[in-house]
């Protein structure tokens, strides 16, 4: 099963994925994997463990070199283009990969000089001061809790405003405060059309609420996708809805 | 279908095992890594048998051996010494692990004595196999290699048994956990983003790997190998070549700082447009200069003793030291940068 975007508006998407193969030396994990993301659109990436959710991802933030396929942010292909397309790509590292010996304050410079950007976007600082994670800039990555590391990685992945983020298991280890205040912002800019969302999460609360897609990958491919239609359905429908309807997908495949 | 029965132990892994999970796992460990990188492994440890049979064949192998026999003393205080900071680190290592660890919440009672034993008795194996094939070989006779084995082992038992009383105080003391502090925060945002923090990372990595608990060993081995007050060698020339340990300890901290941290920070970055040699000289420079500071001060200090040596000498070899340094490090960002893509125009082929 392939996934396409609905919302095409004459605009490249900010992400297109074409038979996308991936793996580690002989393990195969990616096998054939097509996905578009327009801007204004939040796609929820569902799968079990090991179903290559984050193998995807790194391939799109350009970490892992696919073995085949295609992936484009914005018409530049990562293959032919790889800095016009990272130009627009806002990834979250996981939060075990942030420099343990800098404070959050240097994180957020080096990682938006990085982005040639010449400040610090106003509304990452207003999205750091409702996480209330302004007091904890100047003190070392290495001892910030694993919720503190996860704020500081989506603030990193939004600087620059990119046309595409990309986190993996973002609320992993938020508050419910924190959470919330995220699932706003997110979707705030992706309703402005600002950007496309491409997030892989366990949070099924997050993918009936906020996504306007969900697709499930099983064993490297794309097994079923749910439209906006289709999640306001399962959201509408009482007792276990998208979980129910994800554990009769991933029974069925 | 009935669920298979599984054993609660892993095949090979000896039943009395059961009650030290922690010694079965590193038994494990060292199993699934020889299974994992059998290459890697064999070839270390052909390196180790080369240079134990290339320390053998050297004829001034027996000299020192010989040497040390005669000078119980010194070998005493370098057994006990070393084998003291051994027992010292085993001892925090089996604390911060009873905090820790995976298996700490297990019902079980993994004995710290036995632990910190197997470790001690693992060092004292290996100077006996080395004194022992080194007495085969010729290069020492039997009086001296048995004397020599003696020593050492009355040295082990003295510096574990400090050792082992210098951690219980200090863990009944204070509880392992620590946070770090920031030296010199700037609570303030720069006037515009830069990646000069970046170098940053390296000099906290360097700062760490040349604290004295790291470094503990090199410097109490170079201490003990001066034997001042014999052969004429004054005091303040003890204490240079003990300062100058130091001194070249940090300095190559900081070198394998930045080639360690490549990786992480090439890493991280990845994501991002940064360009290739821009990352490469943020991320050097810093290390380079605080390098270039450490030697120009000790230049400065040589000149004290002797102006013209020390401007001569000192110089060239700071000068080849900081090239060489500056070289390894950019070597590993670029492979770093190879690995990752970071700053690559494609990738992919």
């Amino acid at each position: 099963m392939t996934d396409s975007s609905t919302s095409g508006q004459g605009q490249p998407p900010v992400l297109q994925v074409r038979s996308l193969h991936a793996g580690y030396d002989k393990l195969v994990v990616l096998s054939g994997v097509d996905l578009d993301i327009s801007r204004g659109e939040w796609l929820a990436l569902l799968g079990p463990n090991a179903s290559g959710k984050t193998t995807l991802l790194h391939c799109i933030a350009g970490l892992l070199v696919p073995s085949a396929g295609s992936i484009s942010i914005c018409g530049c292909s990562l293959r032919q283009d790889a800095m016009g397309a990272k130009g627009q790509l806002g990834f979250g590292c996981a939060p075990e990969r942030l420099p343990g010996l800098l404070t959050g304050r240097q994180c957020l410079e080096v990682y938006a000089a990085a982005k040639s950007l010449t400040t610090i976007d106003a509304d990452v600082l207003e999205l750091a001061e409702a996480f209330a994670f302004t007091g904890m800039l100047d003190r070392f990555v290495a001892s910030y809790s694993l919720g503190t590391k996860q704020k500081l990685a989506v603030l990193l992945a939004l600087l620059g405003e990119p046309a595409l983020v990309v986190l993996d298991e973002a609320f992993n280890g938020l508050d419910p405060a924190s959470a919330l205040v995220l699932k706003r912002h997110l979707r705030v800019r992706v309703s402005a059309g600002r950007c496309g969302v491409l997030l892989a999460t366990h949070a099924l609360d997050v993918v009936e609420r906020y996504s306007d897609r969900a697709v499930l990958l099983l064993d490297g491919r794309i097994a079923r996708v749910w439209s906006r239609e289709q999640l306001a359905e399962l959201r509408a429908m009482p007792g276990e809805g998208l979980e129910a309807a994800l554990a009769a997908a991933s029974a069925g495949s | 279908m009935g669920v298979p029965q599984a054993g609660s132990l892993p095949a090979g892994i000896p039943r009395r095992l059961a009650r030290q999970p922690h010694l079965a796992a590193a038994l494990l460990r060292w199993r699934n890594a020889y299974h994992l990188r059998r290459a890697r492994f064999l070839s270390v440890t052909a390196l180790a048998l080369a240079l134990v049979s290339g320390l053998l064949a050297a004829s001034s192998t027996g000299r020192v051996l010989e040497w040390l026999a005669g000078n119980p003393v010194i070998t005493f205080a370098i057994s006990a010494g070393l084998f003291g900071l051994s027992a010292v680190r085993r001892q925090a290592r089996i604390q911060a692990d009873a905090a820790s660890s995976w298996l700490s919440a297990l019902p079980t009672m993994s004995s710290p004595l036995i632990r910190l034993a197997l470790g001690t008795a693992a060092r004292f194996l290996a100077v006996l196999i080395f004194v022992g094939l080194a007495w085969v070989v010729g290069r020492v006779t039997a009086a001296a290699a048995a004397l020599l084995v003696l020593v050492t082992a009355i040295g082990m038992l003295a510096g574990t048994l400090g050792g082992v009383r210098l951690m219980g105080g200090a863990a009944a003391a204070s509880p392992g956990w620590h946070y770090a502090t920031v030296y010199r925060a700037r609570r303030r945002w720069a006037t515009a983003p830069s990646l000069a923090p970046l170098s940053y990372w390296p000099l906290a990595q360097g700062r760490f790997f040349s604290r004295p608990k790291m470094t503990s060993r090199v410097v109490l081995l170079a201490l003990l190998s001066i034997p001042a007050g014999r052969y004429d060698v004054p005091g303040q020339v003890a204490l240079a070549v003990a300062a100058g340990c130091i001194t070249l300890a940090t300095l190559l901290s900081l070198s394998a700082a930045a080639v360690g941290v490549a990786g992480g920070a090439a890493r991280w970055l990845a994501p991002t447009t940064v360009r290739l040699w821009t990352f490469v000289g943020a991320f050097v420079w810093r290390v380079a200069m605080k390098q270039a500071v450490i030697l120009a001060v000790v230049i400065l200090l040589a000149c004290a003793v002797d102006y013209s040596q020390a401007l001569r000498v000192g110089v060239k070899v700071s000068v080849a030291f900081l090239l060489i340094s500056c070289a390894v490090s950019s070597a590993a960002c670029l492979w770093a940068c190879n690995q990752t893509g970071l700053g690559a125009a494609r990738r992919g082929a």
